[in-house]
């Protein structure tokens, strides 16, 4: 009889078993916690991360399509011969630029936001993340802003793209509406401000100046929005002194991030060897930039440029050459072609300019050949920015000092043509901006779109992508295409096959 | 009669099971029958014996009785080893028992019947001096086997006797072993169940055993002469068993599910170096692939298709019943990794093929139940090599010696040199620059300046590959010593694994050294422990993927007028690194494979130890704690001098991973009239502990000095992950006679990794089998049908921990602090948490039938199933522009429905000539059925420069290949663009699955007397794979499809973007740049994947160790071996469809990984 009780027992066994393990999953909470990551958000340490992610994002190959560097070589990563190759190097921006800072200004903002002693850091938040997006905007036309990175916090994870005149519509009312809050009795984000250590009197500036830079963008496409934006900017005020320029300082040892992203990509990429001969990828100062500087007896070009000799850098004028984009194949005599001087700008800890006098006195000065801006003259302002120009080399170090009677001199000999057309003017004042922010090529990349100065001579370069001309915009990455190609596929209906040669909204012919 | 009746006798006979397998899965007993046979021709021809009579061995003849009228023998182990008996008794139509009784009778041997299918068998020749400690290939519970010598005897003082019968009968027990205990005196009963023997006179404890029966122990006191014993007969049936879920071992008829298993020696002969790619195409439904990363790489394993939409879809390993580890340290390689991206070798390779004594697949969801989540894509079961009790020490050696060679070279054109525009080198620097391109002039013979700056006559070179790679060899030493006694068995094995790959600078070692020890520690408790410590260390582990980096490329990429060995050594008087192209990132190979260094060390630790306590005669508890423990420690360098990264680069992780496992049974079993239950219930606690350190940085300060101490930037990662699952669980089996079985299980599992609110699921199983053959007559010609059918859950969660919550990680920084959120440890990448993660579910349902006809001359063995799961949890990419790179969700449907059939036969079989034949097939229908809402594709991975990519599509198969294809207009006009002067690609498109639907294997076995060849052949059909090798082969000219137009420019047509006719001619000089933006056509480089390969040889010699007697041999075998030997279809020219280099679930893509080889080789198997 007793047999017939096993199944039994066995039954009450798992009932047993069952009430045991009422806590079976006591001490996971605790197990699943990350032991080396934060819960929460540390809104002044990922303002930093966030200010060097934006700034560290340069699309290098534009340094090749504004004509600065060139390389034999076509393979990608210079832009001076609008390969097909080119086309995934232009992605680069694009991926990395949500990921990173779009985020992380993101996770900043919302720390920030409802808290009204933190109006400073909301402010200055807000003016870097325009920043960082018109960057964007003006490298690929329409792209996701409005419901860009809000992939965790609204589980949007096929963000649509925006047009972009709702984006500069956007960005223009948000440095509005930061530039009026910056409240300097409040507290700032202090030494986590890369900028500016967190001054609020220059934050304005900055934010002024930023508009005043995308105000100008609209001339082409809206006139009079240009104008009413122009007029506020500098109404403002916008950078205009030495010790107001936005540029963020750099370390020449320890983590990468913390060297200067333009010094350290050209030292990686090509003249690390520093020999002249054993470049990486063959690059080399171009052309049309040294013969500028040399024509012009640019006292800058020493600072800028140098040529091996017998294996030693040499900033004789005299020797410098730049060498012509046309090339396949390494020339012979490919040391004897100029190159960046490791002075100034491979050092590791150059500064980098974000937005400076020099950018906005040439705005200025175009401003004033169109009326909106009577304070100054054009022909002031363009003097006065290429002064800036010129001074700012300093801050690279004692190589880069300029004296200022070298300065004067250039300045006299290359005033503005005020008898001439104001076509004439916009050559003279823009062919001055290329050399002027001189390396930020993005900057000029943009102004070159919009009032098609400097001159610059396309490359014909053969079985290039583009027939010959100078791109219009970089392309989606093709991961788009994958991961979000409804909206992808609109904003091609919008604006165009995505393609280097279509012009985006500001880019009317 | 108080002598013994045996010098040599057994302290106790245990049960040996005779597994008469699939022939095909026999094993080395197959070699002693076959030395007997030998012995015996031997003698015929000696002419000793004028009339030839044919002969078989006795274990095959009773295999034939077996089959025949399924019946079961046990026999001490080794007792039928060289006896044969003749061949006439396996066709007679006669009752077994007469056959039988035949059969023994001409070998000394007799039988008891032990119940109507069961018979034991031992000697009857009082001259029988068969020792037990001849190994078997037969599985062996417990086998004892005492010592004989005289010596050893104790005093003898007192005569004392018995009769033994059986309890269940009444009747005499004749060959029952009976022993004093803790000495080696015994002897055994006679044929009418008498012994007697010389005892101790002040009395000892005589323990009697018996095959069938349960061991007693009867003590006698000190004068006592007289001693009767009844042996109750044991419960445990003797059948054919296999291994199953937690290393319950179970009658093959009873399972409601498929299990395959295979022997241990098909995996030492024809060997490789991970022991999971030896099953490539042995078992149906299981698709296993050796990766393209030479020796120490890692294996790809999946049991009915991919279950799972991200995850990794391998099974899980279990070693003598508890899981081990099997990750990757470091992670897969990915499909678009650059330098250091290496497979660094899975935890299954860690195994030694040689302590393997068999391997069971258990491929449904029942079987999988137990083992909990992690067993939803299937358990791989290893049972290892144990001890036997024996006479003195057992020594096994194996050896095997292995070499290899690439086997297949890619089809290029030969008829354009090296050069661009139609023009070859005539200088260095032009060498350089187009050192990588063959868009040169015609291949005439003419002198050209070469990349090493020397004239050469312009000609074709077409064996850079082979002069590139060496012979790759590989040489395997193991010695096993196995032994025990009544209370303690033992084996232990030490293993050294030496290969030099085919890449040169490349090895790697191995070394094992494996314990076993199970130990009966009186009446109720056994003690099993095993532990086994690795030592793994690699050396320039081969890149796989993007180009630099990757010694693979050079040797491809390479122009084809350029002979490889001008590049030679790869680096200048400095140790600098010499280009040979125009691009940096296309590393020097030489250079790599001289100057790289890539280092790993694997110091691995696994122990297991289990208690088990017999509470009742069928009560039982056992607790089991396991412990798989490694530290890993790989460095990388990229040296200084490279073209790529002049100042040089360094990448260290320091890796510790436990896995850990406590479980506690209480089983029970009984057997009421025609109804045995088996039953248990448990718990387990798995823990995970992953703890790495990573040191990376750049730029030595001291150029060639490579510390971390001389590096200008480093910065130093943690990760820590650890994770649990707490399970409790039940299983029942019903029995019925031998005819009807009905097994349920239940489990619930808790898991870490979810969040409180959903972090428990309890899945349930039931299985059935009915044995159609013992309930109904069958038809004459069928010997056994059987139908089964099982339905079963497996829950699941995640495996990465934090998935649940967004955390915020310091950024190594000089300056000011720097935050971000916690990216994806493995990607780098950012990556969306979901605190709503809840369990997944896989269901399984699963119907088959075994059939045997023609007198076990015919087997069919058919499996349908339908798996579906459920809330997979995905992680996926999403665009960058969300802010994060990828999502944690719970999404979708995949459906998995397949059919494996299995085909044995042995269409011959006489005395000295057997061919057995087995094939299996499968196929696999997978889908995608749902995803999220708005959702509807995944994407898992992507090539270099995003070229193709493998998605998951609702509608579609697991892992679509996803590319452009050329744009065409409605009436196949090709579309250009006017601008550029180049077709336009359309979208991304569906090109094809990435796994093949279907494999299949066949298994051709022939055995003459002492020689047999086993040929495997297995192939694979319906997958795509898109070649790398081959977008860059067409941008640098090395296609033949690059050929026109060489002459005089291509004459293109087709339509413009706005549908007007367009047509021009690309000139020589614009031709690379033409076919280089071919790259952006990706169905240019889809191919077939499918294949049908000769996989493997193995032709093997029993040496007749008898005629050898003074080297002490047990036996000897020698093998001669060959493994991938022949490709008998592909559609793929330039590469092998095996090409794969990522154990991650996203296959599809070849990218210049290790070149397949073809091996040879030789295995020498000694026993003493």
């Amino acid at each position: 009889m007793k047999k017939y009780n096993h199944p039994l027992s066995f039954g009450s066994l798992l009932l047993a078993a069952c009430l045991v393990c009422s806590s079976c999953d006591k001490g996971f909470e605790e197990m699943n916690t990350n032991p080396d990551a934060s819960p929460s958000v540390t809104p002044g340490y990922m303002f930093t991360k966030a200010q060097y992610d934006g700034a560290s994002d340069l699309l290098v190959l534009l340094m090749g399509t504004m004509q600065y560097t060139t390389s034999y070589n076509d393979v990608a990563g210079f832009g001076s011969k609008y390969v097909t190759s080119q086309n995934t190097q232009a992605y680069g921006l694009f991926t990395t630029a949500y990921p990173k800072e779009i985020n992380e200004i993101g996770e900043v903002i919302r720390a920030v936001e409802d808290d009204p002693t933190k109006v400073n850091l909301l402010s200055a938040a807000r003016v870097w993340r325009v920043y960082c997006f018109s960057r964007l905007t003006d490298m690929y036309g329409d792209i996701p802003y409005s419901e860009a990175a809000l992939g965790y916090v609204n589980s949007i994870y096929k963000p649509k793209y925006d047009a972009q005149e709702s984006i500069y519509a956007d960005m223009l009312k948000e440095l509005d509406e930061a530039g009026s809050s910056f409240d300097a009795s409040k507290p700032n984000f202090g030494n986590a401000d890369l900028l500016y250590n967190g001054d609020v009197t220059k934050w304005k500036k900055f934010t002024y100046s930023l508009m005043l830079r995308l105000a100008m963008r609209m001339t082409k496409v809206s006139t009079a929005n240009a104008e009413q934006w122009a007029k506020k900017a500098i109404a403002a005020g916008v950078i205009r002194d030495d010790a107001d320029v936005a540029d963020i300082n750099y370390l020449n040892t320890g983590q990468v991030i913390n060297q200067n992203p333009l010094s350290y990509n050209l030292l990686n990429s090509d003249y690390i060897r520093a020999d002249g001969v054993s470049n990486t990828e063959g690059g080399k100062y171009q052309e049309s930039f040294i013969t500028f500087l040399k024509t012009n007896n640019d006292p800058r070009l020493p600072v800028l440029s140098i040529v091996y000799v017998n294996g030693s850098p040499d900033t004789t004028v005299a020797v410098q050459k730049g060498m012509p984009a046309t090339f396949s194949a390494k020339p012979a005599d490919f040391v004897t072609y100029s190159e960046p001087n490791p002075k100034t700008i491979l050092k590791l800890d150059a500064p980098l300019s974000v937005l400076t006098n020099v950018e906005t006195s040439f705005l200025l000065a175009e401003a004033s050949l169109k009326g909106w801006y009577t304070t100054e003259t054009a022909s002031d302002l363009y003097s006065n920015g290429i002064r800036a120009a010129m001074r700012q080399w300093a801050l690279f170090g004692a190589g880069g000092v300029i004296p200022n009677a070298k300065i004067e001199k250039y300045v006299s000999d290359h005033a503005l043509n005020t008898a001439g057309t104001e076509d004439e003017q916009m050559e003279q004042i823009y062919t001055q901006f290329w050399v002027g922010v001189f390396p930020n090529a993005v900057e000029v990349f943009s102004t070159y779109r919009r009032v098609g100065y400097p001159a610059l001579i396309p490359n014909n370069y053969a079985g290039n992508a583009t027939g010959g001309q100078i791109f219009r915009r970089m392309l989606y990455p093709n991961t788009e295409q994958n991961l979000n190609a409804q909206n992808y596929n609109d904003a091609l209906t919008r604006q165009g096959k995505d393609d280097f040669m279509t012009r985006m909204w500001w880019d009317t012919e | 009669m108080n002598r013994f009746d045996y010098t040599s006798f057994l302290k106790r006979w245990l049960m040996v099971l005779v597994l008469l397998s699939a022939p095909v899965l026999r094993g080395l007993g197959q070699y002693y029958a076959s030395a007997g046979n030998a012995l015996r021709s031997a003698q015929a021809s000696a002419g000793s014996n004028p009339t030839t009579e044919s002969t078989v061995s006795l274990k095959d003849a009773l295999h034939d009785l077996k089959k025949r009228f399924h019946l079961r023998f046990a026999y001490r182990e080794g007792l039928l080893d060289g006896k044969t008996v003749s061949a006439t008794w396996l066709h007679q139509e006669q009752a077994p028992e007469v056959i039988l009784e035949k059969m023994l009778a001409s070998c000394m041997l007799g039988y008891k019947q032990i119940n109507k299918k069961q018979f034991s068998i031992f000697s009857t020749a009082t001259a029988d001096r068969t020792t037990g400690n001849a190994a078997t290939s037969e599985t062996s519970t417990e086998t004892l086997a005492a010592t004989e010598t005289a010596a050893q005897e104790q005093a003898v003082a007192a005569a004392i006797s018995g009769t033994v019968t059986s309890q269940d009968d009444g009747m005499a027990l004749p060959g029952v072993n009976v022993i004093i205990k803790g000495t080696t005196t015994g002897t055994t009963t006679d044929s009418d169940g008498h012994f007697s023997l010389n005892a101790p006179d002040d009395g000892a404890v005589l323990v009697f055993s018996f095959i069938g029966f349960q061991t007693t122990e009867v003590p006698f006191s000190a004068g006592q002469t007289v001693v009767d014993v009844v042996l109750p007969v044991e419960m445990t049936s003797l059948s054919e068993v296999v291994v199953t879920a937690l290393g319950i071992e179970k009658e093959r008829s009873a399972l409601a599910y498929s299990v395959t298993e295979v022997k241990g020696d098909e995996f030492t002969q024809a060997r490789e170096n991970n022991v999971a790619n030896a099953l490539t195409g042995k078992v149906a439904g299981v698709n296993a692939t050796g990766l393209s990363t030479g020796p120490g790489g890692s294996s790809r394993i999946v049991i009915r298709g991919n279950g799972s939409l991200t995850g990794a879809n391998q099974p899980l390993y279990v070693v003598n019943g508890m899981p081990i580890d099997n990750t990757t340290p470091g992670g897969s390689a990915t499909t678009n990794g650059g330098a250091g991206n290496v497979d660094r070798g899975d935890g299954i390779g860690g195994i030694n093929p040689d302590d393997i004594e068999s391997i069971s697949v258990l491929k449904g969801g029942t079987a999988a139940a137990l083992y909990g989540s992690r067993a939803a894509n299937g358990v791989i079961v290893i049972t290892t090599k144990k001890g036997r009790a024996q006479r003195g020490i057992g020594v096994e050696y194996n050896g095997t010696f292995t070499t290899e060679k690439v086997s297949v070279y890619p089809d290029w054109q030969y008829d354009y040199g090296q050069g661009d525009n139609g023009v070859k080198p005539m200088t260095l620097a032009d060498a350089v620059t187009t050192g990588r391109r063959s868009f040169g002039s015609k291949i005439d013979g003419t002198d050209f300046v070469a990349v090493d700056g020397l004239t050469h006559p312009y000609n074709a070179q077409r064996d850079n590959v082979k002069n590139f790679y060496q012979t790759g060899t590989s040489l395997t030493n193991t010695l096993a010593f196995t032994g025990g006694s009544d209370v303690l068995n033992y084996r232990i094995s030490m293993s050294d694994l030496n290969s030099r790959s085919i890449l040169p600078n490349s090895t790697y070692n191995r070394k094992t050294a494996n314990v076993s020890i199970n130990s009966k520690l009186g009446d109720r408790i056994t003690v099993d422990a095993t532990l086994q410590y690795n030592l793994e260390k690699a050396h320039n582990r081969p890149t796989a993927g993007d180009a630099l980096g990757n010694p693979n490329w050079t040797p491809y990429m390479m122009a084809n007028t350029a002979d490889i060995r001008w590049i030679k050594p790869g680096y200048d008087a400095n140790g600098n690194e010499i280009a040979w192209n125009d691009a940096p990132i296309a590393s020097n190979a030489y250079f790599v494979a001289n100057k790289f260094q890539e280092d790993d060390i694997k110091n691995r630790f696994i122990g297991q130890a289990s208690v088990s306590y017999k509470i009742l005669k069928s009560l039982s508890l056992k607790g089991v704690v396991s412990r798989d423990f490694y530290n890993y420690n790989y460095n990388y360098i990229v040296p200084s001098g490279t073209l790529y990264v002049p100042n040089g680069q360094l990448n260290n992780y320091k890796t510790d991973v436990a896995e850990t496992n406590g479980m506690l049974t209480l089983n029970y079993n009984t057997q009421i009239n025609d109804f045995s239950i088996a039953a248990f219930v448990g718990g387990n606690q798995r823990r995970y502990d992953y703890k790495q350190l990573n040191i990376a940085g750049s730029n030595f300060t001291i150029p060639y000095f490579y510390s971390t101490t001389n590096l200008a930037t480093q910065s130093t990662t943690p990760l820590t992950q650890r994770t649990g699952i707490n399970s409790i669980f039940g299983s029942a089996d019903f029995g019925y006679k031998d005819m009807a079985f009905i097994t349920v299980t239940g489990r619930q599992d808790w898991f870490s990794t979810l969040s409180p609110k959903n972090n428990t699921i309890f899945y349930p199983s039931i299985g059935g089998s009915f044995v159609l053959s013992e309930a109904l007559s069958m038809p004459n010609t069928i010997d056994f049908a059987k139908v089964r059918a099982s339905w079963a859950q497996v829950g699941g969660a995640t495996p990465d921990p934090y998935a649940i919550n967004l955390t915020y990680s310091m950024v190594p920084s000089s300056g000011q602090p720097l935050q971000n959120v916690t990216m994806d440890p493995t990607t780098q990448t950012n990556i969306i948490t979901n605190p709503n993660l809840k369990p997944l579910t896989s269901t399984t349902y699963e119907a088959g039938f075994e059939l045997q006809f023609f007198r076990n001359r015919l087997g069919l063995d058919v499996t349908y199933y339908d798996r579906k799961t459920t809330d997979d949890i995905v992680k996926t990419a999403i665009t960058p522009t969300s802010g994060y790179n990828s999502v944690i969700l719970n999404v979708g449907e995949l459906s998995n429905k397949g059919i494996e059939v299995l085909l044995t036969g042995s269409p011959v079989k006489n005395g000295n000539f057997t061919w057995n034949v087995s094939y299996n097939v499968a196929y696999n229908k997978n889908k995608v059925v749902r995803l999220a809402d708005g959702l509807d594709q995944i994407q898992m991975a992507s090539s270099v420069n995003g070229w193709a990519y493998i998605n998951n599509i609702v509608g579609q198969p697991f892992g679509t290949i996803v590319g452009t294809r050329t744009q065409t207009d409605a009436n196949g006009n090709v579309v250009f663009n006017k601008t550029s002067g180049l077709p336009v690609a359309t979208g991304l498109q569906n090109l094809g699955q990435g796994v093949p639907p279907l494999t299949m294997g066949l298994t051709n076995e022939f055995r003459y007397k002492n020689f047999s060849l086993n040929i495997l052949i297995d192939g694979k059909y319906g997958n795509k794979i898109f070649s790398l090798m081959e977008v860059y082969a067409t941008r640098l000219g090395k296609m033949k499809s690059t050929l026109p137009g060489r002459e005089n420019g291509l004459d293109v047509s087709g339509v413009d973007q706005e549908g007007n006719p367009y047509s021009r001619t690309v000139p020589v000089s614009g031709l690379r740049v033409y076919y280089d933006n071919y790259k952006i056509y990706s169905d240019k480089f889809i191919h077939d994947g499918s294949f049908v390969k000769l996989r493997q040889i193995i032709f093997s010699y029993n040496i007749p160790v008898k005629n050898l007697k003074v080297l002490k041999l047990q036996s000897a075998s020698i093998s001669f071996v060959a493994r991938n030997l022949l490709t008998l279809y592909k559609s793929t020219d330039n590469f092998d469809p095996e090409q794969g280099y990522t154990n991650s679930s996203a296959q599809g893509f070849e990218s210049f990984g290790l070149p397949r080889t073809r091996s040879y080789g030789m295995n020498l198997m000694l026993k003493f």
